[in-house]
């Protein structure tokens, strides 16, 4: 579809009532998904705590279920010539005993240990840290453009960002990882980039609202794209690169950080140039008083 | 327009890629050419334990008389007085019939007295109300503990105990904790934790292990990072225990083998007396005390004191020596002796690292091990040669977007290497500071390539407005708008990755770290140089 058309022929209120029910779809999954696991998003073994074992494919699954069948075994999934094994918690005596026993058996073996104590404090960190990274961006987009209507526009797109982020990991069953926090944080910091654009070449120009909305329009893809080719780049990377070469495989954490800020960036596409553009026209589309007002600031 | 190379931002630029791509260059070390970049331990192999220190402040308030009350009469099966003077150091325990000799050495108070008093029996104990309340609770939790302070009273318990627990065991003598958080913390205090990392130090430093990173992290956890290491190997090095040996001199530099660390079953806080002289005072097992006394007797220890030193050692390393104190001789020459007492001199810091010996290395207070792993270095290496081929893939990309985008080589070109410029001024950061790079901070470099691109994107697009080139003046206030931009998309991406440092026991920091880094280059270094570069590239072309 022609940019254009998104931008100046569709009436400002009805884009923008679009974008805020695909926030309203995302909220309802997250609900939805907490009320079904009691937290919005599906916990990752960093988060419940466990075991997490990766070894190379040398027998079948079965095989190697039956090598483990002494060990609480939750999940055990080809990711590329290795074995992913998640196991849920145990105690100190049987870790001891699983991993001296895959260090023995297997070649390279990765093993990874949370016990409930760091997976407890990994998720009270998360509750305070992801709302307060999310503060300090609002005070400081408030810092930037002081008119309140702005900076709230600016700020629900991003927060609608990371919601649409987060629905999409339970709608795709990416579960919240250290990794997928690092790029939800991330994102916060990213999502805003093009609406600072956008409002500033509307806000600071002289020129007809729907050309200067084209116009950062047209850079702000690029910006999208250019991010998006280098995300897009780790994803294959992390996801794929096994498929080449017998000597590689599947990297969880940068999966999972591709994956997230993948979506970030397709759900910051909608809420900057269908949700934030049509706010703006509708702003300054309001009776001149108001906007007069601004200008003398 | 000035001429571009005397214009400090590019001047800037390039100096600070030159000093990059130095700091980058291999330097030759033995076995080739190393790279001074650090790896964290995904890429390089190893592993890695987080322990959290088990332990609890408490204020205790419980009345000393009570305690003796309950351990004198359980231990007796039948009831007791107990009388104390304020300001008076002895505990007179007064008891119907006969009671044993050993009854108060038993119950954990070696000074005693025992003197039967027509049909009872008055046993005067040597201790201090602190004392007999920090023996109640070592004794009831099997733990040590380490006296904090006396207003108010409280004490360090060095072990897992919850506040109900406690208060049982309080509420078994009528007494009780202090309300509040000051009655019971969880945790240890600072000097403990150094304690405990210092036994880790040294331990790990023993066994020859290069590259070992002890951490502590909020006063209660310490993160052990052993490159080479396999997981199952470092748990068994921080939980066993060294080989602890007493031995006696038998002529000369002769010795011989007396016990070994086994037959100490308690060794207690070193505790200085009113001279100023500090000991450890320690008890041996029954067959221990035995092995001493035969050891002492037999070599004539106990006749000619000075002439039969007893030495202790760690690992076949000597770490104390000393002949047996008169009053232990002559003691030795009729009865074993449990309770000894190790005695240093004026010098407490000493008399702390021999307790640490005693206790054969094992760490001061229990740990529980909240998180462990391992990647091997194999496997480092694989990850290594996949974030390469991402970064390269990435930058490809990147270059081709751009392309498609301006379809002009004399754009395309400048921004790219721009954009690998800024990568390797962060790189060169990296490699300065030592951080370590891990998988996740290569994900970061990878994502600031992205979005430094963006930067660029924004410059060359506010610049090319309308298509053309402006004059000089609009060129600057273009630039300068373009750069209002940049610096407020930088600010928010910083302020939103500062929590990442607190995250997950630091295992983003380096992420952090180097993505504000990247951020920060980027804005200050490399996109002030490009403006002014492709700015004159563009005025070039017309």
């Amino acid at each position: 579809m022609d940019p254009e058309t998104f931008i100046s022929k569709y009436e400002p209120r009805k884009m923008v009532a679009i974008s805020l029910a695909v926030l309203a779809v995302a909220l309802s999954i997250l609900g939805f998904t907490y009320i079904k696991t009691g937290s919005p998003v599906n916990l990752g073994v960093e988060f419940t705590g466990g075991t997490i074992v990766t070894v190379p494919v040398v027998e079948s699954e079965g095989e190697i279920a039956a090598k483990l069948a002494a060990y609480p075994v939750l999940d055990i999934r080809d990711v590329g010539h290795r074995y992913m094994i998640q196991m849920g918690p145990m105690d100190d005596a049987e870790y001891r005993q699983l991993s001296a026993m895959i260090d023995a058996e297997y070649q390279d073996p990765e093993i990874k240990y949370m016990g409930p104590v760091y997976s407890t404090r990994l998720q009270e960190q998360a509750k305070t840290y992801i709302p307060l990274s999310f503060l300090f961006m609002a005070v400081v987009v408030f810092l930037i453009f002081r008119t309140p209507f702005v900076a709230l526009t600016v700020i629900l797109a991003a927060f609608s960002d990371i919601m649409i982020t987060a629905a999409c990991m339970d709608v795709t069953g990416v579960k919240l990882s250290l990794g997928t926090v690092a790029a939800l944080l991330m994102l916060i910091g990213y999502s805003v980039d093009s609406n600072i654009l956008l409002n500033n070449r509307v806000l600071k120009r002289k020129g007809k609202t729907e050309e200067k909305i084209l116009g950062a329009f047209r850079t702000g893809i690029a910006m999208t794209s250019t991010t998006f080719s280098a995300i897009f780049a780790l994803f294959l990377v992390s996801a794929f690169s096994y498929l080449v070469s017998s000597s590689f495989t599947q990297i969880n954490i940068l999966f999972d950080i591709s994956i997230v800020l993948i979506f970030g960036l397709l759900a910051g596409l909608m809420n900057t140039w269908v949700m934030n553009s049509n706010a703006l026209r509708w702003y300054l589309a309001r009776p001149k008083k108001s906007v007069a007002r601004r200008q003398r600031r | 327009m000035t001429e571009i190379t005397k214009d400090p931002r590019v001047v800037i630029f390039f100096v600070a890629v030159a000093a990059a791509l130095i700091i980058l260059a291999p330097i030759p070390g033995d076995g080739g050419l190393h790279s001074r970049l650090k790896y964290g331990l995904d890429l390089e192999g190893g592993s890695w334990l987080q322990l959290k220190l088990q332990g609890a402040i408490v204020q205790p308030q419980v009345d000393p008389i009570n305690i003796l009350d309950k351990q004198f009469g359980d231990a007796l099966e039948r009831p007791v007085e107990v009388e104390w003077r304020p300001g008076s150091t002895d505990y007179q325990i007064t008891v119907e019939g006969r009671a044993s000799k050993t009854l108060a050495e038993d119950l954990g108070y070696p000074q005693a007295t025992v003197t039967p008093r027509g049909n009872a029996t008055k046993i005067t104990i040597e201790a201090s109300p602190v004392g007999v309340i920090m023996n109640y609770l070592e004794a009831s939790l099997d733990s040590d503990v380490k006296y904090l302070g006396s207003d108010p009273l409280s004490f360090e318990v060095r072990t897992n105990v919850t506040r109900e627990s406690l208060e049982t065991i309080l509420g078994e003598v009528g007494g009780t904790l202090a309300s509040g958080d000051a009655g019971f913390s969880e945790g240890v205090t600072e000097e403990t934790v150094d304690e405990t990392k210092q036994v880790l130090d040294r331990k790990l430093n023993r066994l020859g292990l290069q590259d070992i990173k002890v951490r502590v992290v909020d006063n209660k956890f310490i993160l052990i990072d052993l490159a080479g290491v396999s997981v199952a190997d470092a748990q068994e090095i921080v939980g066993k225990p060294g080989v602890f040996e007493i031995r006696i001199q038998t002529t000369g530099n002769e010795s011989m083998h007396v016990l070994y660390g086994d037959e100490i079953v308690d060794v207690s806080l070193p505790s200085g007396d009113q001279t100023g002289n500090w000991g450890v005072p320690f008890t041996l097992s029954e067959e221990g005390a035995l092995a001493f006394q035969k050891a002492a007797v037999d070599t004539g220890a106990t006749r000619n004191r000075m002439d039969h030193e007893i030495s202790m050692h760690l690992d076949n390393e000597l770490i104390f020596s000393a002949p047996l104190a008169q009053d232990l001789a002559a003691s030795l020459e009729v009865a074993p002796m449990r309770n000894m007492v190790a005695q240093i001199g004026g010098d407490s810091q000493r008399a702390h690292e021999l307790y640490i010996h005693l206790r054969e290395g094992a760490l001061p207070v229990n740990v529980e091990i909240i998180g462990s792993g391992q990647v091997t270095a194999a496997l480092g290496d694989q990850f290594k040669k996949q974030v390469l081929i991402a970064g390269i893939m990435a930058i490809l990309a990147v270059g081709l977007v751009i392309y498609f985008r301006y379809r002009e080589p004399k754009i395309v070109i400048p921004m790219v290497a721009t954009s690998f410029s800024e990568v390797l001024m962060m790189l060169a950061l990296a490699a300065l500071l030592k951080w370590q790079l891990d998988l996740v901070s290569i994900a970061g470099i990878i994502a600031v390539i992205g979005t430094g691109v963006d930067h660029l994107v924004i410059i060359t697009d506010e610049l090319l407005y309308e298509g053309k080139m402006p004059s000089d003046k609009i060129y600057l206030a273009r630039l300068s708008s373009a750069f209002g931009i940049i610096m407020a998309a930088a600010a928010t991406t910083i302020v939103a990755m500062l929590p990442l440092f607190g995250m997950g026991f630091g295992a983003f920091k380096s992420f952090a770290l180097i993505t504000i880094a990247g951020v920060l280059i980027g804005v200050f270094i490399a996109r002030p140089a490009y403006g002014r570069i492709i700015g004159r590239i563009m005025q070039g072309g017309e």
